[in-house]
């Protein structure tokens, strides 16, 4: 007789504690938000935002000497060589691009699976591939010998009749990054668009009036607006989704296409997508725990979004070790002696220590942390496991692309490459190119998607009021005084 | 005739047409002008017409004067002429082949100089004459470097300062006044050895003139033993060939007379010849190599034995032993009864192997002893070889004319030291640099002098050099050489054939020859042309008339009715055995507190002469393939006793005592270079390094030896002439003339070697394939039986990609015998020379950016495993060398990676590359499995490479520099350059092309032969590419793979045929021709050769 009552109470139970962790704590009303979130922007950028602008402005503008310095006198500028003809220039393409997959993973295909907790960390993960992309075009471009050549990459008709070659994995890659790149543009901007528009009327001055104004492209916040804003939003998540799998996937295809042995692998285009994804989100975590302590951002940046992306990392690290593995094992049963002895060399040879450090302990151990909530949930852990995998997906780029050059078919022309200090300084130039630009991001640009945001509160909620009761998960942030 | 211009009457209207204000008015002033400005026109501006009359009186006044004149008087026709006037046969931008020789010390080699439009571009063997057939070697192809050497010497220099010729042919003249007084004593001439028979001539007729003069030749690596040997075993005129296509088993004892560079090509090919082998039942010929070092002949061995240099003397007795005791001759009993026996030093069974064999082919086998074996070996080897029945039959003697005035460099030493000379000419060599040290011993201060202290004893100097080095420093006059493509001449070869040296080009940089040099102290006249070498030929009673005689011995290259022919040689055991035996008497076995230390030299700087050529400088040596330097080559096992690797440097002291008993101390500090299969405590030090020339600033590509006191990082070789004397002048070890020790410790600092092989071990892949005689006839498919050889693919496999149709009527394909190949290297130089490829200095040889377009692969296979990255090295190898070109696979997997279309595949079956097109990705590279293809990354043909620029505190390569440095290369290097050839820019990549220019060339020249008719087709083995060209052995053959006829088909038709990495399907156009080895069965090491392929780690 109590039966049917019982259960019913205890699923209601079970549901209330299972789906209704807010995802904004303390119960911050829109108001809280704007205010919060613009507040960043129109406040006077404080000392420390100075501080690091100019040391990583710095390294951006020697890192353009570099590629200046590069460009003028030759690629010799780099340690590359033969057999060696990518080393740090293409390693550090392929760890940008794939620090460029967090973004639309989280602002597409999250929003297409309705993942609400997506709406705090959308906008800067989105920025934050824009910024990875641009570092990552760098590098295809200053790699060439003929720089001012590398329009012959183009599809431009010339009277010479000569077209490009589509059967190189290059070739691809040149219209996967670019429409990616657009694509991740278009994506960012609309999703802007409100925001913008909040900025334009909360501006004080008549310049930001005017610049707000213009981007905001007249967004009124009509019915109509909306309408029209979410299909096209929801069309270019559409579109960007397949994007996501598959630029990294032709990314692999320079390596997979070829016959160098570690480089030819029909694992890789899965291998390399769920690296990049693994790389981004460790990226994304980077950025935004130091940004949302500095700006008191707890209650929309949860540890509940942490605790997300931090089983993401768990998932992805786990692909990524299961791929190694895999490797391994095909290089084994494939009874190709070339290749047994490429991935025999990548972990006894001359850079063994990259392997066992970058690839096993950063990308394959550290993450297993995440297997304890304790671990997901504290903070510095968490970063730690993060720089990690930051350094290890860098290292696993080299390892796959030098490494396999190295030593390929003949003994007779195996040497072990070493870079220069243009190698390096082209690095730490890109580094701090990002970060000037992640930088300047959070200066001018609401860094969370504030109207996106909001649809997460209960207030945006159409039955809001009749939501039940919750605690408090986190202390949250001090009120702000205006 | 040039147009008379009349003026046209004047109108009759009254219309007066003027040219100047001046003849309007017509004023006395203005004629009195005229008359001064153009006195032999005023008339015309006067008005006053020539008329024809005057005309034709004035033309045949003229005519009748030159007629009567001048008309008998017309210059001799010579056909150096500026290019700006344009010759008539001449089309611009065509090449011209005209033959000519490089004379050598071992003999001259027949050539053919390509020129186009007036300069000299590459230089190829003649092969109408045997003593090239057609091919050259690698100094032969780098000596067109030479001419165009930037900092070739270019001006007259007395004392230090510029001069001119005309104040040198002042001087010279005096200096004749003043020898014709004395009679020429006092007079004295340090030569290199050139062979040439005008030189000879020359040289008779001063002595004429000038009884007292010396003549005193010095070569550091001619072999003074050897003719000494030579001249009592079979007579002073003796010059003694072997005959190795007649020998079915040879000996070689320290003897590298596979070296090509040696400059007797007819040798290794005859040696070769016995090497070829088309199908199992062809036989072999089987070489044993007993020698401290590895060399050319050594890899090529079938048996080779380690074993010091010092004790091959002791070798040689052992085997004499034997063969006495198999042959009982009776010339050899005479040299061996008194000799110690050492025999049980050597592996028994090993000697007694040789021995049989070389006693089971009597007039079929053959001893070859090293030329810095001392005498007694050398006579102990012709009485073996006496004994074997070998003299007349492999061993053959001709007769070249000696002269025996000629004095020794020692002998010179003493003369000069007792002050008796007082005027020297030095003809080209640099003996402050190479002369042995310690020649003479000072009467005063007992202390031995070099040859710079003797040369500041010598009143007056006359050096002529290319280079203004460190013997023109310590001369009074220094005289520009002329190049030998620069000037006339002849010479002979090895077997005495008389060759022409005719000029290609006026001297550059105003050199005189050294026939010329003779000619001004003859007081001959001024020469203008050919009229020394003219008389020379003269004298040899060419039949005819003289003009065509001599203008067919220029246009062939040799004198065809100079004939000299093999005498039948009998070997005299009783001269042989008056010899001095203090060499024979047989030092101890070197040990690893004291070693020995062997001097030879260099496979790319001979003896020294070629310090400024880039190409020979950065070409790797053939066997421990170091660039831009020499090291002190020791075996592992000794360089694990001394704690060193590859790179560490070694201090080597000598400790000598003199004949009056002062401590003499000699070092040299050197890096070492860990090399399997040397001897243990054995440290071979390659001499022609490290020379100076300190006149000048800067040497393009010497690096800073130039430098007084180069640091380490910056020199580039170590001068092993600092450890030759004139007692010791190739091994030094303790006991031997004045030497009481020999220490080798370690530094314990390391030197910046580039080395452009780093691995060594072929890690049991099927690369090089390699079986034994035997083991060829059980199984001749045994080259495609190797895990990733051909049988394994379906044919064809499916592709995702359409092809080139290759459908084109000829195909062009490549095919290297390995089992002939020698690894000379002159295939490389060649294609360095073809097809303009520049020199990336030692930096970027270390960084890997070596652009040579063909690479000799060397190899070490050993039945002992080993592992090179864990240290543990072979100590008694195999060397196998594998030529490694472009492939031009079929399905190049360079073409399908590249995003700009640079490398397509053209329909003849090239993988051809457009540089303008390139925008250099380097995807092809990292996607050639043969990593054959070159990346430009710097602007190597522009910018200075290899030079250092000092801007404050930093020292940077001007590479480096770039865009801050001067573009352009020297005048004199553009003019070496292949016109049909791109000069590649930076940032592009580039690989051998199968010489496609030489293709297209040949295609036109059929287009054009075929006319309107269809036969379009190139003949048959008509042309070919630099490399195979140049090749001595003919290892590389190109051609036609569509025409079975073709010399390449058939060699690719053969069962041993294999393409390398064929399992990637790639479908490479270039094979190879799998490595045979021929040992003895009987012999104790019989089961380790012919291994290189067996050692298979595949898994199955």
């Amino acid at each position: 007789m109590d039966g049917a009552p019982a259960a019913a109470q205890e699923v209601q139970e079970a549901e209330r504690r299972i789906a209704h962790v807010p995802l904004v704590l303390n119960r911050r009303n829109f108001d809280w938000l704007t205010e919060r979130i613009s507040g960043v922007i129109e406040q006077p950028a404080p000392r420390w935002w100075w501080v690091i602008f100019a040391i990583t402005a710095s390294a951006a503008t020697f890192g353009l000497f570099c590629i200046g310095y590069q460009i003028s006198t030759g690629v010799g500028t780099w340690g590359n060589q033969i057999p060696v003809g990518w080393a740090w220039d293409i390693t550090n393409f392929v760890f940008w691009i794939g620090i460029g997959h967090a973004g639309t993973l989280i602002s597409a295909i999250l929003f297409l699976l309705r993942q609400k907790w997506r709406t705090s960390i959308n906008r800067s993960a989105e920025a934050m591939t824009l910024f990875a992309v641009i570092c990552a075009a760098i590098f295809p471009g200053i790699h060439v010998g003929r720089f001012w050549m590398a329009w012959y990459m183009a599809p431009i008709p010339n009277n010479w009749g000569i077209w490009q070659n589509f059967r190189s994995a290059l070739m691809w890659d040149v219209f996967a990054v670019s429409t990616y790149f657009t694509v991740s543009v278009l994506f960012w901007y609309t999703g802007l668009v409100p925001d913008l528009a909040t900025l334009r009327d909360r501006a004080t001055t008549r310049i930001r009036k005017f610049l707000f104004g213009i981007f905001a492209l007249g967004w009124r916040g009509s019915n109509r607006h909306w309408r029209h804003y979410e299909m096209a939003y929801l069309l270019l998540a559409g579109l960007s989704t397949p994007l996501v799998l598959s630029v990294h996937s032709v990314v692999s295809f320079d390596f997979a296409s070829t016959l160098v042995p570690t480089w030819h692998t029909t694992i890789f285009p899965p291998y390399f997508v769920a690296g990049a994804i693994f790389g981004g989100f460790a990226m994304v975590l980077t950025l935004l725990l130091p940004a949302r302590a500095i700006f008191k951002l707890q209650d929309v940046i949860t540890p509940q979004h942490v605790d997300k992306m931090a089983k993401i990392i768990l998932l992805t690290g786990s692909f990524v070790g299961y791929a190694y593995t895999m490797e391994f094992f095909i290089a084994w049963y494939s009874g190709d002696h070339y290749e047994r002895f490429a991935f025999w060399n990548r972990i006894f040879g001359p850079y063994w220590w990259y392997w066992w450090f970058g690839m096993l302990f950063c990308n394959v151990v550290s993450p297993q942390l995440f297997w304890f909530r304790w671990c997901r949930h504290n903070v510095l852990v968490v970063f730690f496991v993060c720089m990690c995998v930051n350094a290890g997906m860098w290292f696993e780029r080299f390892i796959i692309i030098a490494g396999g050059l190295v030593r390929d078919f003949l003994p007779s022309s195996w040497r072990v490459y070493h870079p220069t200090w243009v190698d390096i300084w082209t690095y730490i130039g890109t580094i701090g190119i990002f970060t000037s630009l992640f930088l300047l991001f959070i200066r001018f640009l609401p860094m969370i998607a504030m109207s996106e945001v909001k649809t997460a509160t209960p207030e945006a909620d159409p039955h809001y009021g009749e939501a039940p009761e919750i605690e408090s998960v986190s202390s949250g942030g001090k009120e702000r005084t205006r | 005739m040039k147009h008379v211009f009349h003026h046209p009457p004047e109108p009759s209207n009254g219309t007066k047409y003027w040219r100047g204000l001046g003849e309007l008015n017509d004023t006395p002033e203005f004629r009195q002008w005229l008359e001064r400005e153009f006195p032999p026109g005023a008339a015309e501006l006067n008005g006053d017409e020539w008329s024809r009359r005057e005309f034709v009186k004035l033309m045949g006044a003229s005519m009748a004067l030159a007629g009567v004149g001048l008309t008998s008087c017309r210059r001799p026709e010579l056909h150096l002429v500026p290019f700006t006037k344009n010759v008539e046969w001449t089309i611009p931008g065509k090449f011209l082949y005209y033959a000519t020789a490089m004379p050598r010390r071992t003999g001259a080699i027949p050539l053919i100089a390509t020129t186009v439009d007036g300069r000299p571009i590459k230089l190829e063997g003649n092969p109408l004459h045997p003593a090239s057939a057609g091919a050259t070697d690698t100094f032969v192809q780098a000596s067109i470097l030479d001419l165009y050497d930037p900092t070739r010497s270019k001006r007259f220099v007395q004392k230090g300062k510029g001069s001119t010729r005309e104040e040198f042919e002042k001087q010279i003249a005096e200096l004749r006044k003043t020898l014709l007084s004395d009679g020429g004593d006092g007079l004295a001439f340090l030569v290199e050895e050139t062979n040439s028979p005008t030189r000879e001539r020359l040289r008779a007729e001063l002595e004429k003139n000038f009884p007292g003069m010396r003549w005193c030749v010095y070569e550091p690596r001619l072999s003074v033993e050897g003719n000494a040997a030579m001249q009592t075993a079979f007579g002073a005129n003796a010059r003694v060939l072997q005959k190795l296509d007649r020998a079915d088993v040879i000996l070689a004892l320290d003897s590298d007379f596979l070296d090509c560079g040696q400059g007797d090509l007819e040798t290794v090919r005859a040696f070769t010849s016995r090497r070829r082998v088309s199908a199992p039942k062809d036989s072999m010929n089987r070489l044993y190599v007993v020698e401290h070092r590895f060399t050319l002949t050594g890899a090529m061995a079938d048996h080779r034995l380690r074993c010091p240099a010092s004790q091959i003397p002791a070798f040689a007795h052992a085997l004499a032993t034997k063969i006495l005791a198999g042959t009982n001759d009776a010339s050899l009993a005479s040299l061996v009864e008194t000799s110690q026996d050492a025999s049980n030093t050597f592996d028994q069974e090993w000697i007694d192997g040789v021995a049989s064999d070389l006693m089971a082919k009597p007039g079929a086998s053959l001893v070859i002893a090293g030329p810095t074996q001392p005498v007694a070996v050398h006579v102990l080897v012709y009485a073996i070889n006496a004994a074997l029945k070998n003299v007349g039959q492999t061993l053959i003697v001709r007769q070249v004319p000696r002269n025996a005035k000629t004095i020794d460099i020692a002998q010179l030493a003493t003369e000069i030291s007792d002050g008796r000379i007082k005027q020297l000419f030095i003809f080209g060599g640099d003996p402050v640099y190479n002369a042995p040290r310690g020649l003479v011993e000072d009467p005063q201060t007992e202390l031995p002098l070099d040859w710079a202290d003797l040369q500041k004893k010598v009143p007056s100097i006359v050096r002529v050099g290319y280079h203004e080095d460190a013997t023109s420093e310590l001369s009074q006059w220094h005289i520009p050489l002329a190049h030998y493509l620069e000037s006339w001449g002849d010479a002979l070869t090895a077997r005495g054939d008389y060759l022409s040296i005719q000029p290609m080009i006026v001297p550059l940089f105003g050199g005189l020859s050294e026939i010329e040099l003779m000619n001004m102290l003859l007081g001959g006249p001024k020469v203008q042309g050919p009229e020394l070498a003219q008389e020379t030929f003269r004298l040899t009673n060419p039949p005819g008339d003289f003009q065509t005689v001599w203008s067919r011995f220029l246009h062939d290259g040799f004198a065809a009715h100079v004939q000299s022919s093999d005498q039948p040689a009998s070997f005299n055991a009783g001269a042989a055995a008056t010899l001095p035996r203090d060499s024979s008497s047989l030092s101890a076995a070197p040990t690893a507190e004291s070693p020995e230390i062997v001097l030879t030299g260099s496979y790319s700087m001979d003896d020294g002469r070629y310090a400024n050529n880039g190409w020979l400088q950065e070409l790797p040596d053939p066997i421990t393939k170091l660039s831009w330097d020499n090291g002190a080559s020791i075996s592992p096992a000794y360089a694990k006793k001394l704690g060193v690797e590859t790179g560490d440097l070694l201090r080597i002291a000598i400790n000598e005592k003199s004949a009056s008993g002062q401590q003499i101390k000699r070092e040299l500090v050197i890096a070492a270079v860990v090399s399997p299969g040397h001897a243990d405590n054995s440290v071979t030090v390659t001499l022609g390094w490290a020379r100076k020339m300190p006149q000048f600033v800067e040497l393009p590509y010497a690096g800073a030896n130039l430098k007084e006191k180069p640091g380490l990082t910056e020199q580039a070789g170590f001068n092993g002439y600092f450890l030759r004397t004139a007692a010791n002048p190739h091994v030094a070890v303790a006991g031997g003339k004045g030497i009481e020790s020999v220490q080798v410790t370690k530094v314990g600092r390391t030197y910046p070697f580039s080395i452009t092989q780093e691995h060594f071990s072929i890690e049991g892949r099927g690369l090089v394939r390699e079986a034994t005689l035997e083991g060829y006839r059980a199984n001749n498919e045994f080259a495609k039986k190797i895990p990733g050889g051909e049988e394994q693919l379906p044919h064809p496999p499916p592709s995702l990609y359409t092809h080139p149709p290759l459908d084109a009527p000829q195909q062009w394909g490549m095919s290297i015998d390995l089992n002939v190949c020698t690894g000379c290297n002159a295939c490389v130089i060649a294609c360095q020379a073809e097809n303009n490829i520049p020199v990336v200095g030692k930096l970027q040889v270390a960084h890997g950016r070596i652009m040579h377009w063909i690479r000799i692969d060397r190899y070490y296979a050993s039945r002992e495993p080993f592992n090179q990255d864990r240290g543990v090295w072979p100590e008694h190898p195999e060397m196998v060398f594998q030529p490694m070109p472009c492939q031009h696979c079929e399905n190049a997997p360079c073409e399908t990676v590249c995003p700009v279309n640079a490398t397509v595949h053209s329909e003849d079956g090239l993988n051809v590359m457009a540089y303008n097109r390139c925008i250099g990705t380097r995807f092809c590279s990292n996607n050639c499995p043969y990593k054959v293809r070159r990346f430009n990354y710097f602007d190597y043909n522009q910018r200075p490479v290899g030079k250092r620029k000092l801007v404050g505190a930093l020292n940077i390569y001007e590479e480096y520099f770039a865009p801050l440095t001067t573009k352009g290369a020297p005048d004199t290097m553009k003019m070496q350059k292949n016109p049909n050839v791109t000069v590649r820019m930076r940032g592009v990549m580039e690989k051998c092309t199968y010489c496609v220019q030489r293709i297209q060339e040949a295609k036109i020249a059929a287009l054009a032969r075929a006319g309107a008719s269809a036969d379009t087709l190139i003949p048959r083995d008509s042309f070919t590419t630099a490399c195979a060209q140049a090749c001595p052995t003919e290892a590389i053959v190109f051609g036609d793979i569509k025409d079975p006829e073709s010399r390449v088909s058939k060699m690719k038709e053969q069962d041993r045929n294999y393409r390398i990495l064929d399992y990637l399907n790639v479908v490479p156009r270039t094979s190879y021709l799998a490595r045979l080895r021929n040992p003895n069965p009987k012999m104790p090491d019989a089961k380790d050769v012919g291994i290189a392929s067996l050692v298979e780690t595949l898994p199955e």
